[in-house]
């Protein structure tokens, strides 16, 4: 992806040692920030999460390489706090499928789909125990 | 809180010894190294000093010099006062590093005792390691004995720290030549000394969570060539600096350094252009050659990197004939040093006729005698005002003479 | 005018830590000096030399070779190693270390090379032996040396020397002061 024209800067104006700042003078993410740098656009395929088979083992968001699962902190049952996962981050998320690879449930709870395929469609049709082949 | 080192005013140290005290004195916070003949004798006696209580940093022994200069790096971009030394083959596994740590702008100082690359193996001085590093993006100061590699390296850490630099630096001293020569060394004491460094100036540290930075971007097209020209600009710009810092060093101890040196240049017609020891052996010789009636001088960059370029061309602008010593194999070229001062000497237009001498490879003893028979090789083209010697002789070599581009082939 | 010292020895047997205790010895009397030694991928036992340049102006070669005025030979075999007497001048003084008399020394065969050299001799490695504990001939020809050669009072010497061993237990440094007050008195 080309960078932008008017990030393109000169030679005397940029940090020395090509260090990228996380935040700007008022604390704000900085354009360097990769909270501020989108790839939806990069992706062919993407992955849609099945809430109802995931059991919180927490691969996918070990594997993803651009940390794009979305967690929210719950209580267990002994009331020990735990990571649930929630979502997947599709400003962030480029595409690669390694989630779907790391995802252990016997109905996998990842699977990718086109890029346009509508979520609610897909979660209505996801696989069941006897359609999985091999 | 380290302890204070009890030193005399004069001190028998060999340059080991000496640069040792010098990262002593400048409280190192993290050491990183992989030990190396003819260096080894820095980081042993830097650890003992840490251990007796005399450093409060940290001594990381790593597993190569590769993980050496790579945790000085790490360090360094976490925002320490950082340092190493190396040799040889160290210094060729350190190479790839030596890029990152310059690019990445740490201030990391490297005390380097120079010595010869393998194959054949060999642990003597000469300067293949330095002249490995040429291009790396560092800062590289030469010193000529115990005394220069001590103050060398406290002049390193100001320098290499300059807000205006922010540049890795190297000290150079000949291997065993210098290493493992005891001299008499006239050292700071340990407040003193560390005053003339400072404290050390953060900048963009990785350790500082409240700015957190990214150290290690990929730079393509777009953005990688902006990088090099800036690093480039700093160490062109910082001849500046280097020269301040020698100033303050003068105004503390009397001892005053130069960007080039040099010895009996004012009325030279002949000159030997040499870094290193054999700066200093060249001297004698020059004293014997004028003896003889011939006008000699010698010249030492005190800088190899920045390259002094208008000040050896200054200096060596009304001398007739020059001898560039290279201490290191050519492979392929008259030497590193004599391509330089040709540039330097076209690049202002002047026309002196210089001549390369390969010298001291591996160790091999060079003496006052066998600079005195390259001034009088010198002569001979002074004489005749042009080049009657050959453009590339090996001093010492054992067998037929062996020479390139003879006069008339 | 510049006084150049050889030191012949095997590594580990102190040739180094003599020649930079002379070295600091005689920079304690205003004098500059150079110590160094000649290194190979030897290990502890290989023949090897250690050398000393003193002098009133600093000292600016830093080649290895020089013409030696004095040559101490600190372990006894490399006393019949004919090398010793490379680049030495008419006047050289040879302090070797033998348990042999200097007449025995000359009478054999094998010590041709040091006929009508300046010879000295003493056994350093028995006085060593029988003060230190351990055969550590260098701290004794030392003081041989400055006995010879008179290059500073025997009192000034081992005054330096007791301060340069402050480091060591007093043990040692009571062995070597020992060791090299005899040796002063034996060599011959």
């Amino acid at each position: 992806m080309a960078t932008p024209t008017e990030r393109l800067e000169n030679w005397d104006e940029f940090e020395i040692g090509a260090v990228l700042k996380s935040f700007d003078e008022n604390g704000n993410y900085s354009r360097d920030h990769s909270k501020t740098y989108k790839v939806a656009d990069w992706r062919v395929n993407k992955p849609i999460f099945n809430r109802s088979t995931c059991i919180d083992c927490d691969n996918c968001w070990l594997a993803c390489p651009d940390t794009c699962f979305i967690v929210e902190a719950v209580e267990n049952k002994k009331g020990k706090k735990q990571a649930k996962i929630v979502g997947i981050d599709y400003d962030h998320c480029k595409g690669c499928g390694v989630c779907v690879e790391v995802c252990p449930t016997p109905i996998k709870s990842l699977l990718m789909f086109p890029e346009f395929t509508d979520e609610k469609e897909a979660l209505a049709n996801w696989p069941k125990k006897e359609d999985k082949k091999d | 809180m380290a302890e204070k080192y009890e030193l005399k005013t004069k001190e028998v140290w060999d340059g080991n010894t000496a640069a040792a005290h010098a990262l002593r004195q400048a409280q190192v916070d993290v050491v990183a190294a992989y030990p190396i003949t003819p260096s080894t004798p820095i980081v042993q006696n830097y650890a003992q000093f840490l251990a007796d209580g005399y450093v409060d940093g940290e001594f990381v022994m790593v597993e190569s010099e590769h993980s050496a200069m790579s945790a000085c790096v790490g360090a360094s971009a976490a925002g320490g006062r950082v340092a190493t030394a190396t040799s040889s083959q160290g210094y060729a596994l350190m190479v790839e590093v030596l890029y990152q740590a310059s690019g990445m702008r740490c201030p990391i100082v490297m005390t380097v005792v120079n010595r010869a690359l393998a194959s054949p193996l060999n642990i003597h001085g000469d300067h293949g390691d330095l002249y490995l590093g040429r291009d790396a993006g560092w800062i590289h100061l030469i010193a000529n004995n115990p005394q220069e590699a001590y103050d060398m390296t406290l002049c390193a850490f100001k320098i290499a720290e300059d807000e205006d630099v922010r540049l890795p630096v190297s000290t150079n001293q000949d291997g065993f030549l210098v290493s493992h020569t005891a001299q008499i060394v006239e050292p700071l004491d340990d407040d003193t000394a560390y005053k003339f460094i400072g404290d050390y100036k953060q900048r963009n540290p990785m350790l500082d969570f409240n700015n957190p930075v990214t150290y290690g971007a990929q730079t393509e097209e777009e953005w990688h060539f902006e990088h090099k020209a800036r690093q480039h600009k700093a160490l062109m710009d910082s001849p500046a600096v280097i020269e301040r810092v020698f100033k303050e060093f003068k105004d503390l101890t009397g001892r005053e350094y130069k960007l080039v040196e040099s010895y009996n240049m004012d009325d030279a017609e002949v000159a030997v252009v040499a870094m290193g020891s054999n700066y200093e052996t060249a001297k004698i010789a020059a004293d014997k050659a004028r003896e003889m009636g011939i006008k000699a001088g010698v010249v030492c960059p005190r800088s190899f990197r920045p390259f002094p370029l208008k000040e050896v061309a200054e200096i060596l602008k009304n001398v007739k004939a020059i001898g560039a010593m290279d201490r290191s194999a050519p492979m392929g070229t008259i030497g590193a040093l004599h391509n330089e001062i040709t540039g330097a000497l076209n690049a202002f237009g002047y026309n002196s006729i210089v001549t390369g001498y390969i010298y001291g490879l591996g160790g091999r003893d060079t003496t006052v005698e066998d600079n005195l028979e390259v001034f009088k090789d010198l002569a001979l083209n002074a004489e005749a005002g042009k080049r009657v010697t050959p453009l590339q002789k090996f001093i010492k070599l054992r067998g037929p003479e062996l020479s390139f581009f003879k006069v008339g082939e | 005018m510049q006084l150049n010292v050889r030191w012949h020895s095997r590594a580990g047997q102190g040739a180094v830590t003599g020649a930079k205790a002379l070295a600091e010895v005689m920079s304690q009397q205003g004098k500059y000096v150079q110590a160094y030694s000649v290194y190979g991928a030897e290990k502890r036992g290989a023949p090897m030399t250690a050398y000393d340049k003193i002098d009133d102006e600093p000292i600016f070669d830093h080649s290895k070779w020089f013409t030696a005025d004095y040559v101490l030979v600190i372990d006894p075999s490399l006393v019949f190693n004919p090398e010793i007497v490379d680049g030495t001048h008419e006047d050289t003084k040879f302090i070797v270390t033998t348990h042999l008399s200097k007449d025995d020394l000359l009478a054999m065969p094998q010590a041709a090379h040091l006929k009508d050299k300046k010879l000295y001799v003493l056994d350093a490695i028995k006085i060593s032996q029988e003060t230190i504990g351990r055969a550590i001939p260098n701290t004794p020809t030392l003081a041989a040396f400055v006995k010879i050669s008179e290059v500073v009072s025997s009192d000034s010497f081992l005054k330096s020397m007791e301060a340069i061993l402050s480091k060591f237990p007093q043990k040692i440094i009571d062995g070597n002061m020992a060791a090299m007050k005899r040796a002063m008195e034996e060599v011959n």
